[in-house]
């Protein structure tokens, strides 16, 4: 079961298999065709988006609401909204006033967008708890009094550190309220999220940043659930003054050398996760590119204490088909490592492939080209909407399933120019590329085709 | 107090972010009657550039760096409000900004003070910055180079159209444009044609000044 796997890692223990954490924020709500607003703001629609992601990218452990502006909010900062992105922080509220924030904002159950994410947290809990170890996502304090205070604060380090200590203070208390809510919701795992401490010196880390840090891991701790510190940005120096913070995780984005790292996490005996390209990679690459990245990523390093995931949160329009590729290669790295093998050595030009003359059928042709429906989840429910629903459609349609770890299989992916997958042809036309139909869709569709 | 000291001390001053010993090392620079210009671009920027090498190379870090760029800012405020406005022209122009849909300018703003320490008249346009906008002010400004700063995979292709718009208005020759931040890459600067991409303030002072020295 995932959620074990990912107890196990992060418990420090040795696994049989090395954890997948997707984290799919605003990305989540592009599986439904939601906005990044509406799943951050809409229950219903977030919860859908989470369902999806759960559904597609078969985690053992998963994001649950990736925004790191909700404590910003509830304490006075404006956000700017984006379509495609979490909000930004556009304006501060103790910039140009050196003040703490009365104890009395602290948020609780009632407070901005708490109330919508505590229900999701829930909900989600009850639907899929038993199977996937579930992630909160707070703001770590630094960043959070960075937002308080904007870019002022990095004066303030330097020449008034006794403000920084005070104010980080809070920000930790935050943190903890934070923590106690999502834990009381339901979540295994507490991340909490910190950006910014990649711009800082260990130095400051240790001198600054570690009393509120380390209370809020001790503090979850304390409430028998697990902690893991995110941070984007090249942290490579400052991976060792986390660790010294007491996580039970860390992980890290893709500018760090995760080979590297995890020499200093395992001294340290801390699991680690990271750092798929989130541009180059999972935005930009193709599937062979990500299935490449996993394997590399998993043979660079032994898998003790290890979770691979993205290096952040993904971008909103990360090709779905590349997400499932991620997955497959960190579930089935051996029949992977061959498809990656099988894509860069070539060799296929042999193999003589007759395409259908799709005019002249007499039937439909359904061709569903997967990568393994056994082990690919989003392959399985692609094979499964059509062999479930085939008695309705066996008079007007066959169908046909090709895997991409057979030979003439893969020379007939080829042949047909199909370079993501699952995809399903009707045809001879990709119609639906890692997006599974309805049964109605789908029936609809092959009508239409037998009209033709 | 030798001419070296002097200049030794002003650049010590800023690498150490000390305003009470940058402002020593002025008035010993006018007992000394040392040139300001000498002053400012041998002993203050040099401290600055040689603090955005070690920005760059991860040996310091943000709260250093801006808290000794506004040490530089003080001295250079204070040196300018000295001299004549001839003895101030700048080695060119740049226009910066962070685009479009885009609120995130720490970064931007590090930059801006970096590039201006070192001699350039910088225009920086803030954030959520236009494509149309940069494009009038480089003509305003008769600009040298264009500085775009983007936090999001979704406001990059803000960069493009500066470069597009760059072109159109047939500017492109005229200036060298560097891109910046979070998601972008050298990959991304040159499918957008940018003729940098920057990784941080040191990076883009360093582009910079290898160009003015080819100007």
């Amino acid at each position: 079961m995932g959620k074990e796997l990912i107890f196990k890692t992060l418990r420090h223990e040795k696994t049989d298999a090395v954890p997948w954490v997707p984290f799919a924020g605003v990305h989540a709500g592009k599986l439904k065709n939601y906005t990044a607003e509406e799943v951050l703001r809409d229950g219903d629609k977030l919860f859908e988006a989470l369902m999806e992601v759960y559904k597609l990218y078969v985690p053992d452990g998963m994001t649950t609401l990736f925004d790191l502006q909700v404590e910003a909010e509830i304490l006075g900062c404006d956000l700017l909204w984006a379509e495609n992105n979490p909000p930004s922080v556009k304006s501060h509220p103790l910039s140009g006033e050196k003040a703490i924030p009365c104890k009395c904002k602290i948020p609780n159950e009632e407070s901005g967008r708490i109330p919508m994410i505590l229900d999701v947290m829930r909900r989600v809990k009850a639907e899929i708890g038993d199977d996937v170890a579930l992630y909160g996502l707070i703001c770590g304090p630094f960043t959070l009094a960075s937002h308080l205070r904007g870019s002022e604060i990095f004066m303030d380090m330097i020449s008034d550190p006794a403000y920084v200590t005070e104010l980080l203070e809070f920000c930790g208390e935050v943190a903890c309220k934070m923590s106690e809510m999502y834990i009381d919701a339901g979540m295994d795992v507490i991340a909490v999220v910190d950006p910014l401490v990649s711009q800082i010196s260990p130095k400051h880390i240790e001198k600054l940043l570690t009393p509120s840090f380390t209370a809020v891991f001790d503090f979850v701790r304390s409430k028998g659930a697990y902690s893991s510190f995110f941070v984007c940005g090249n942290a490579t120096k400052q991976i060792e003054a986390m660790c010294k913070m007491n996580p039970d995780g860390v992980s890290v984005d893709e500018n760090v050398d995760m080979v590297t790292a995890k020499k200093v996490t395992d001294q340290y005996n801390i699991a680690i996760g990271g750092n798929i390209p989130l541009t180059t990679t999972m935005l930009y690459g193709t599937q062979q590119d990500n299935m490449k990245c996993v394997i590399d990523l998993m043979d660079s390093m032994d898998h003790h204490n290890l979770i691979i995931s993205p290096g952040c949160d993904m971008p909103y329009d990360t090709p779905i088909e590349n997400t499932i590729a991620v997955a497959q290669a960190v579930k089935t790295p051996d029949a992977v490592r061959e498809m990656v093998a099988n894509y860069e050595g070539g060799g296929f030009d042999d193999i003589e492939i007759e395409i259908p003359d799709y005019a002249n059928l007499d039937k439909v042709l359904i061709e569903l080209f997967t990568l393994d429906p056994e082990q690919c989840a989003a392959c399985t429910y692609m094979v499964n909407i059509v062999a479930d629903n085939y008695d309705e459609i066996k008079d007007i349609a066959d169908y046909v399933v090709y895997k991409y770890c057979i030979k003439e299989d893969i020379a007939r992916t080829m042949k047909m120019g199909l370079t993501n997958l699952p995809t399903m042809c009707i045809n001879g036309e990709p119609k639906y590329i890692s997006i599974i139909p309805s049964k109605e869709e789908l029936i609809a569709e092959v009508k239409k085709y037998a009209k033709k | 107090m030798s001419k070296e000291a002097v200049l030794e001390a002003a650049k010590q001053s800023i690498m150490e972010a000390d305003e009470d010993l940058a402002m020593q090392a002025l008035k010993d620079a006018e007992a000394e009657k040392i040139d300001a210009v000498e002053l400012l671009s041998n002993g203050y920027s040099a401290g600055m550039k040689e603090l955005g090498d070690q920005f760059g190379r991860g040996e310091i870090f943000l709260p250093e760096l801006i808290f000794a760029t506004e040490v530089m800012k003080t001295v250079t405020a204070e040196i300018e409000s000295k001299m004549d406005v001839a003895d101030t022209q700048a080695k060119g122009v740049m226009v910066i900004g962070t685009v479009a849909g885009d609120v995130h300018d720490i970064g931007k703003g590090i930059v801006a003070s970096l590039v201006k320490t070192n001699g350039v008249e910088v225009h920086d346009l803030g954030r959520e910055v236009p494509a149309e906008v940069f494009i009038e002010k480089v003509k305003e400004v008769n600009a040298n180079f264009v500085g775009s700063s983007a936090l999001l995979t979704t406001t990059m292709t803000e960069q493009k159209k500066i470069e597009e718009l760059l072109v159109k208005e047939g500017l492109r020759d005229k200036v060298k444009t560097m891109v910046g931040g979070a998601p972008v890459t050298k990959r991304w600067a040159e499918k957008i044609g940018a003729d940098a991409y920057c990784e941080d303030a040191s990076d883009t002072v360093n582009f910079i000044l290898n160009w003015i020295e080819q100007m």
